[in-house]
């Protein structure tokens, strides 16, 4: 019977992971003693069988199968990380929309007329659309809707994703980021931003949407040249 | 076309692209469909847990570690359908009637494919903990350290168990008189 010492060295043989001294120990053994080479031979025989079975063909209607039942389209994916809780994400967006003012009003040099509500919360009263946008379909769904709050333009963003959305807001050659909407699938209500500047009109704001870092929308919005 | 790797597949995945699931599913059914035949030594039970490891990987993926090889994930949770199955057969079943393949003709009777469907039954006779480390090794030739992470082990154990499963196989074919030379 071939001791456990020289059965592990043959195992070990056969994966590769003898060093030089195992290597002349076994080959001293295999010398000396015929049932420890029988059992080597037959190590050896059994593995290359095993490793010669090849691969079976999966059914072929085995893709088919799995991508039928996967659930539809709206699936949570999202990256690997801890999610944090539902009110962070609602603190955030009011967080970060509060905040886009400061950063806008920092960014863009002097100070506005007092009368000038650029990046701060839209007035609760009475805003009046002026052009809606539909987002229906994509990783980004809800509604865009650019309106006149008093003498100034504000854009309301109700939307709902799998994943945090970014908004980057373009008007009138300026640019600001919203982070991390549509998380609350409307439970929050719409994220109003208020516009620098009066109304004018034929005024474009183009908004996109990001997810991640990647493009996953756009839309534009635009005043009415009769208003 | 150039083949995207899996992971730049699992991230388009998680934002919701349906295509890289498919490609990921076109790459990975015959290795997941292999790692449970090798285990269960059955094609329809094979293609059952084959299924579910997709979709368990598909509603999973928003937990998929990205510090771990994605294979490794998706054999593991390959293996553990496959113990599951396993768990819940009845003693016997599944062993005969239904086997591996199709059956054999006049001109499969050759004497390696005879030794070839002993050492499958011979596998088969092997407990489920050192069936997979043979499915593992041999089957998938995946690496000590490959093997260690899908069944969650140490290395050390591994090849334990692994040179336990090759020395029980070698003495059930010698004892059921398969000429191993």
């Amino acid at each position: 019977m071939t001791p456990d010492r020289y059965l592990a060295l043959i195992q070990a043989e056969i994966d590769g992971e003898l060093d030089g001294g195992e290597r002349s120990e076994l080959a001293r053994q295999l010398l000396a003693d015929p049932a420890t080479r029988a059992v080597r031979d037959q190590l050896h025989r059994l593995c290359e069988h095993l490793d010669e079975i090849e691969y079976a063909e999966p059914p072929a209607e085995l893709r088919a199968n799995i991508l039928q039942a996967l659930p539809p389209a709206t699936v949570p994916l999202t990256r690997y990380r801890k999610s944090p809780p539902r009110w962070r994400y609602a603190a955030l967006i009011a967080g970060l929309v509060g905040a886009g003012a400061l950063v806008f009003e920092t960014v863009r040099g002097p100070g506005p007329a007092t009368s000038e509500m650029a990046g701060t919360m839209a007035a609760a009263g009475g805003p009046v659309a002026l052009d809606t946008v539909s987002l229906g379909s994509g990783p980004v769904i809800g509604r865009v809707s650019l309106q006149r709050d008093g003498t100034g333009l504000s854009v309301a963003l109700e939307l709902a994703a799998e994943a945090p959305v970014d908004v980057l807001v373009v008007s009138e050659g300026r640019t600001f980021r919203i982070n991390g909407l549509g998380r609350q699938s409307g439970s929050a209500g719409p994220s109003v931003v208020a516009l620098p500047g009066p109304v004018v009109r034929g005024q474009a704001v183009e908004l996109t949407f990001l997810i991640s870092g990647q493009q996953v929308g756009r839309a534009t919005l635009k005043v009415p040249v009769d208003r | 076309m150039n083949e995207e790797d899996d992971s730049t597949l699992v991230r388009r995945c998680q934002e919701g692209d349906r295509h890289a699931f498919e490609q990921l599913v076109l790459r990975y059914q015959k290795p997941v469909f292999n790692v449970a035949l090798r285990m269960l030594h059955d094609r329809q039970d094979a293609m059952d847990v084959a299924q579910t490891t997709f979709l368990k990987v598909f509603e999973h993926l928003a937990d998929y570690d990205p510090a771990f090889r994605f294979y490794s994930w998706m054999y593991r949770i390959a293996i553990n359908e496959s113990l599951n199955a396993l768990g819940a057969r009845k003693p016997l079943a599944g062993v005969g009637g239904n086997e591996a393949d199709d059956g054999p003709g006049p001109d499969r009777q050759a004497e390696g494919e005879q030794t070839r469907r002993a050492i499958e039954d011979a596998v088969m006779q092997l407990k489920p903990e050192l069936r997979s480390v043979i499915t593992l090794r041999h089957f998938m030739h995946l690496s000590y350290e490959e093997m260690a992470d899908i069944l969650q082990l140490p290395e050390k154990t591994v090849k334990s168990r692994l040179y336990s499963a090759r020395q029980l196989l070698r003495e059930h074919l010698l004892q059921a008189r398969v000429d191993l030379i």
